[in-house]
Order: structure tokens, then sequence, then C-alpha cells
């Protein structure tokens, strides 16, 4: 009887540890992409891309990475083809932005381009000002 | 950008200027913005008679008359364009001859987005600026219909300034006269080239440059879409720009 009672504890104290260990990874992915919108300047300033809401759209890591995108930020500018042409041809963003998946990459432009003067609001530099001083 | 078509009327465009518009072959349609932003659609077949637009581009007797097409939708405001004209130009920190504008605006699915205008001269049929110059320092060249600028004739009154619709002109302080866009007239096409820097630079192809006298070019047939809407800026003002504005 007593040992029959020790047993059980003891599934509870190892379940309740793994229910902890589990959340708490749990929490971990929540959490492991970037808070802040990534930014892209190359090859035109600037693409604004925010991991938080194409995780609300149900996607996850695998979903983009390492394919079509690697993990380390700034990668894909670095390649010659990180263009618009690349995404009508299926590649980066256009593997989902294809007018199916998601809306086509050769629509609704400036949801993504917010241009110079979305760039400079978003660094906090004053309206019309020159970069260079 | 959601136009407003409409087959009345608009009340406060004069017959004068509707007159204009269809000898340039297009006609009104409709009027936005609190009239400082007009719909034009190129006029049918049936309403066009040959001899009405062929009138109006004989009545421009600029050859090659020199005109930009903006795409306004394709532009991303990735401001190369600016960056190439202040290159080209020497343009200083202090003024522009071309920039982009921006407003908000809400799509269908009730998104928040960005719309980018690209400005600059307008290099108008009827510029305000020449009319009011009291040294004729800046003149509409008659080969070309550019609103150029003679800055040993300028004395820097800023009248022009004034006068432009557009915000077009600024003073410049190492030339001591007022600059402006010249369709890089200077710089680029007396020397045979055949776009203007801004256009050059443009990776969407948002400003389509060319010559409106000739009715293959690009920029005639864009503005000639049967059912599609033109527009240009703050019409009511007479002067008869030749910046026209489209989606697409």
């Amino acid at each position: 009887m007593l040992r029959k009672g020790f047993l059980s504890a003891l599934i509870g104290i190892l379940a309740g540890f793994m229910f902890l260990a589990v959340s708490q990874v749990m929490a971990q992915d929540d959490e492991d992409y970037p808070q802040e919108p990534i930014i892209f300047t190359k090859p035109v300033k600037a693409v604004i891309f925010d991991h938080k809401y194409h995780i609300e759209q149900g996607l996850d890591c695998d979903s983009c990475h390492d394919d079509p995108f690697e993990m380390a930020a700034g990668t894909a500018e670095e390649n010659e083809d990180f263009n618009m042409k690349a995404l009508y041809q299926g590649k980066y963003c256009g593997t989902c932005h294809d007018g199916e998946s998601a809306f086509a990459s050769n629509t609704r432009c400036t949801l993504c381009h917010i241009g110079v003067k979305g760039y400079n609001r978003l660094m906090g530099k004053s309206e019309g000002g020159h970069e260079h001083h | 950008m959601k136009e407003q078509r409409s087959t009345s009327k608009p009340d406060y465009v004069t017959d004068e200027e509707r007159r204009e518009f269809l000898k340039l072959g297009l006609k009104i349609t409709g009027v936005m913005a609190g009239g400082t932003v007009l719909s034009l659609m190129p006029i049918s077949d049936k309403e066009a008679t040959a001899e009405l637009v062929l009138k109006g581009y004989d009545n421009t007797k600029y050859k090659p008359h020199y005109c930009m097409v903006i795409r306004q939708n394709h532009c991303v405001d990735c401001e190369k364009c600016k960056e190439a004209c202040v290159k080209t130009n020497h343009v200083p920190e202090y003024g522009f001859r071309t920039t982009i504008l921006e407003r908000a605006a809400t799509d269908d699915e009730g998104e928040k987005f960005p719309v980018f205008m690209p400005v600059l001269c307008n290099h108008c049929l009827n510029p305000p600026c020449v009319r009011v110059c009291p040294t004729r320092a800046t003149t509409k060249d008659p080969k070309t219909g550019i609103v150029l600028m003679h800055i040993e004739k300028c004395i820097g009154c800023k009248t022009c300034m004034a006068a432009c619709p557009y915000n077009a002109r600024y003073y410049n302080e190492e030339k001591k006269a007022i600059d402006k866009c010249n369709f890089c007239w200077d710089t680029r096409l007396s020397k045979g080239e055949k776009l203007t820097a801004c256009a050059a630079a443009c990776p969407a192809h948002v400003r389509v440059f060319g010559d409106l006298s000739d009715h293959g070019s690009e920029v005639w047939q864009l503005i000639h879409q049967p059912g599609k809407a033109v527009w240009v800026l703050r019409p009511e003002t007479g002067a008869r720009p030749c910046i026209f504005y489209m989606n697409d």
C-alpha cells in the first residue's frame, strides 16, 4: 500500500517535470524567431519581412528554412539573383507568393516595399533628410 | 489606388480645358481629390475623329515633344531616381529636381499600404513660371517643349517658384539662381542619351520617358490604351502638364 503510493507520487513528480520541460521547449520555440522585422536593403531600399506575421499565418521555421532562405540573416541579400525576377520564377519569397499560396509577387508592391521613407521612419531618421551630412 | 469614375460632367472643369484634353485624344471621366487630380480616358475610336486627335498634336509644335508617363503603382520609393538625378545634375541637399511623395491608402482587404508618387517639373504646355519671369530666365524650348532655365539671366526673385503649381523649383545657393528639372537636357539628352537619369535608373519602369508627338512611342501607346484611366496633377490651374500618371 505504502509502496504503491510512493510509486504514484514518483510518477506524478516525473510527469510534472516532463510537462515543465515540454512547455519550456515550446515556449522557447515561440520566441525562437526574430521579434523585430527583417529589413532588406539590397538590391533596393527597403523591403520589410515580419516573422511574427508569417508565424501567425500558420507557418513554422521549416516552411522557409533552410530552403528557400538560410537561417543566417543577410544571406539572401548577398546573392546576385535576389530580385523580383527570381521571385517570379518561384525563388525566395516567390516560393509562396505566387498568387496561389499567397498574393503574387507582382502585386501589392508596397505592402513589402516600404521605400526609403519607410526605412527612415523605422530607423528614426527625420523625414526627407539626406543620409550624407 | 481606387479611381472614381463618373460619366457625368465634373462641374469645375472648364469647357476650354475639356477641349484641350480632347485634342490630346483624352476625355475627362472624373475628378478626384477636390479637383486637384483629374481622371482622363482615351476617347474611343467612335468619339475620336482622327482630325481632333491629330489636330492636338499638330497644335503642339514640339518635335520631339518630351514627356513622361508615371506608372504610379509600380513605384516602391527606392529613390534610385533621386540618387541618379542628384548625381547627374549636382542637386544640393537642400533642394530637389524630383522627389517622391507618399500617402497612406487602404486596400480592399483593409490592409494599409503606402502609395508613392514621383513628382518633377511637368513641362507644361502653358507654363505659369515662364509667364511670370521678369527677365525671361526661364523659357519653354520651342523644339522640345522642355521648360529650361537660363541661369545667367536669373535674378533670383523666386516669382517662378511661387507661380509653379507643382513645387518643382528651388533656389540654388551655389548657382545663385533657380534650378529645376530640365529632363536632363544639358547633362544627357543634348549629348545623345535617350533617357533622363531618373528614367534610366528606375528598376521598375515607373518613369517612362519619350516623345508624345510619336504615336509609336511607348509614352503615347501607354496613355492611349482603351479604357485605361490616366490622370494629371492639378489640371484646374490650366497649366496643361505633360507628366501623365496611370496605374499598371
